[in-house]
């Protein structure tokens, strides 16, 4: 009897032992074939993104490419941080601004001398730039103001293409507001109050650009903001929250762009061109030919529309050369390459922040409107990479913010709290 | 003996081994960290209990805790009486009494992520239908303010866990003998007096565990949290655990947030210790 109970323990010992050693991964090398792993946090260009992976392998066999895509609300850095620590660390990742640059400076490889960053447009590489090299290389360009529903324009009579000032543009929301029963829309705009970003970081940013001359490295390093400008984003705010649809503080991203503008419900949406992709999957012939973006009206940026990057490619120095290598050329290939080029323009819909393209048609109406904006120069820079990844964006202007968006403080407040945790942030 | 010793530790060697991977040495490991200035990549330096003069300092975490502790007050009140009332309702002898209790349970079989959404539909969508049909203006607006966003999520909470609760209240008063009961009505005891004298001191050990499960689960609440209010709006409803993830992920200030896990670690810990000692006493003497 003792000896069964005996037996019976060593088995559960043997196999608790070989469970818990099972669970640690093991490694295996492989000969002349490189296998790059990329962990990149655009998660709305996923499916493209492997497809396109998946030609590069073809035409070069000894490679091997395993994409995944992080969005869509679980946060970037964690991810990637954790794959770092259980030391499954991606080849290539991506990087958001000055502050993550430094998070990851142990792991980001110099890519000063790839073809891709010689042929980078010079400003978008700012935010990627420590001690004069280059560490990562943008995604693309992008931008952001008033997608706007041409169809309900046109039936007000309304040219959006007219509302360069404040008050050419009241006066039109006044006049879309009058008639929404007649156009058929719940709200003139769509105000999403649970994203607390759209106004840290995109309505800020085209308020706060000037200061820092539209580069977020300067923003970064500053010791304080002096947001002369303010009176005029709160005019913004409280025009956008008088007339959309309501209530404000319960709506969400899907909200703002599934349910209300892609479905013809307001007239106007504070959105950039990225959302092309889940209107078309929603109404793919109101994405093709119903809407429009023009720049929201500012007075020290007249006609112009804020342009920049919010995501970088980098590769990790720590992985073999035969890795670092393979990744930089597959990178260069995307875009330096006839065919790279081609995908990123058609495929992904990227507007290219880089030269060589030559005369590009963008395949939508939203990437269009921003390249014509940068070709004709008509632009300026993002700062806001400058604060998202410090602790300011999501414990200072994001609950100030919102907490003006619900009633529950003062404008003068909530600017002079913003202002002062960014003095006590970069001055720690 | 030193056979029976042998096979004693065999058969807890895997289980150990298991908790000390995953519980003790990361607790250790983080015990470390928050006296550094750890990333979550590399620490450069040890700087002693900066995080934790930092944390007393924090307004946020401030919020967190008294918020939690409101609502812990609130849903440990709540989920016993509730939980008790509708054991007691159960444990009558009526026909579907036990398909009563499964329906009871069943709230407590989905889990506390889907639950808050389902909750944050009837609470936005459900309720501002509800409250344009019937005219009434406290049915609008349910979890933009910190106000709604709190009792929100102790109708989830409350609502989830009542059946859980329930469940051991019943064992409990199904182990009071028949014959005390019967003696005492017989005695003349009221209902009032038969459940205040008999039947609540008879199942004070219920007490103990059903107080210690509903204060711990309450401080360390997250899943419910983050689906139902996300800490919106402008971190208003934010409790503690939310607020220790956001202090590592969001502004990624990884050795800040193990000092802040350290200090909810010995405050629940505390908090349980003391109640489980005080009713283990009262268990003890009626």
């Amino acid at each position: 009897m003792k000896k069964m109970w005996k037996k019976l323990g060593l088995v559960s010992l043997l196999a608790g032992v070989t469970l818990t050693l099972a669970a640690c991964g093991s490694k295996s090398a492989d000969g002349g074939n490189v296998k790059i792993t990329i962990l990149q946090g655009k998660v709305e260009s996923n499916k493209q993104f492997k497809a396109i992976a998946k030609k590069y392998e073809k035409a070069h066999p000894n490679v091997k490419i395993e994409i995944t895509s992080i969005g869509g609300g679980t946060q970037y850095n964690p991810v990637l941080k954790t794959r770092i620590s259980s030391g499954n660390a991606p080849t290539i990742f991506s990087l958001d601004g000055p502050a993550s640059v430094k998070q990851f400076k142990n792991y980001t490889a110099d890519l000063t001398d790839t073809k891709a960053a010689k042929a980078a447009i010079p400003s978008t590489l700012d935010t990627v730039k420590s001690q004069g090299k280059v560490y990562g290389l943008p995604f693309n360009i992008e931008g952001y103001g008033f997608v706007y529903n041409k169809a309900v324009f046109e039936k007000a009579g309304i040219d959006p293409k007219s509302l360069t000032t404040y008050d050419k543009l009241e006066a039109a929301v006044k006049t879309l507001n009058e008639q929404k029963e007649q156009l058929g829309i719940k709200g003139v705009f769509a105000l999403p109050g649970k994203e607390s970003w759209i106004l840290s970081d995109h309505l800020l940013n085209v308020y706060l650009s000037k200061e820092f001359d539209g580069n977020s490295q300067k923003l970064y390093t500053s010791k304080k903001m002096k947001f002369e400008n303010n009176a005029e984003m709160k005019q913004m705010i409280d025009l956008q929250k008088e007339y959309s649809v309501q209530p404000v503080m319960q709506m969400d991203y899907a909200g703002q762009v599934n349910q209300n503008f892609a479905q013809g419900k307001v007239a106007m949406i504070q959105q950039g061109d990225w959302i092309y992709e889940t209107v078309n999957q929603i109404d793919a012939k109101f994405a093709q030919d119903g809407i429009g973006m023009i720049p929201m009206p500012v007075k020290e940026q007249q006609g112009k529309m804020p342009v920049g990057t919010s995501i970088y490619w980098a590769v990790n120095k720590r992985k073999s050369t035969d890795e670092q290598k393979a990744a930089k050329d597959f990178l260069n290939w995307l875009y330096t390459s006839k065919e790279g080029k081609k995908d990123v323009v058609e495929k992904l819909h990227f507007v290219p922040a880089y030269k060589g393209y030559g005369d590009v048609k963008m395949p939508d109406a939203l990437t269009q409107s921003v390249y014509d904006y940068s070709q004709k120069k008509a632009t300026f820079g993002w700062v806001f990479p400058g604060y998202t990844g410090t602790s300011w964006d999501p414990d200072v202007a994001q609950p100030n913010l919102q907490k003006y968006l619900s009633g529950d403080q003062d404008w003068q407040k909530t600017v002079s709290n913003m202002k002062d945790g960014w003095t006590k942030q970069q001055t720690k | 003996m030193k056979n029976k010793s042998l096979s004693f530790w065999l058969f807890l060697t895997p289980t150990l081994v298991a908790l000390a991977l995953v519980v003790f040495i990361p607790m250790l490991e983080g015990l470390f960290y928050s006296f550094t200035d750890w990333d979550g990549l590399s620490f450069t330096k040890v700087v002693g209990f900066k995080n934790y003069m930092a944390l007393l300092q924090d307004k946020a975490f401030g919020n967190a805790f008294w918020f939690t502790v409101a609502f812990v007050i609130v849903t440990v009140i709540l989920l016993n009486v509730i939980g008790l009332g509708l054991a007691l309702l159960v444990t009558q002898k009526f026909k579907g009494n036990n398909f009563l209790r499964a329906i009871f349970f069943m709230p407590n079989m989905i889990g506390g992520l889907i639950l808050g959404f389902i909750w944050q539909f009837i609470f936005t969508q459900g309720f501002s239908a509800l409250g344009s049909a019937l005219h009434m203006t406290v049915f609008q607006n349910w979890l933009t303010n910190s106000l709604t966003g709190f009792w929100g999520l102790v109708i989830v909470t409350v609502w989830q866990m009542s059946g859980y609760i329930m469940i051991i209240y019943i064992a409990y008063l199904q182990n009071i003998p028949s014959e005390v009961i019967e003696a005492a009505e017989i005695d003349g005891a009221s209902a009032w007096q038969r459940f205040t004298r008999i039947t609540f001191p008879m199942i004070a050990p219920a007490f103990t565990v059903c107080m210690f499960l509903t204060l711990s689960n309450g401080f360390k609440i997250y899943d419910q949290n983050l689906s139902l209010t996300n800490g919106g709006p402008y971190n208003s409803t934010q409790m503690l655990a939310m607020d220790i993830v956001n202090t590592a992920y969001n502004s990624s200030d990884f050795a800040l947030a193990e000092a802040k896990a350290m200090v909810f670690f010995l405050i629940v810990a505390a908090i349980s210790l003391v109640q489980v000692f005080y009713n283990r006493k009262r268990e003890g003497d009626f």
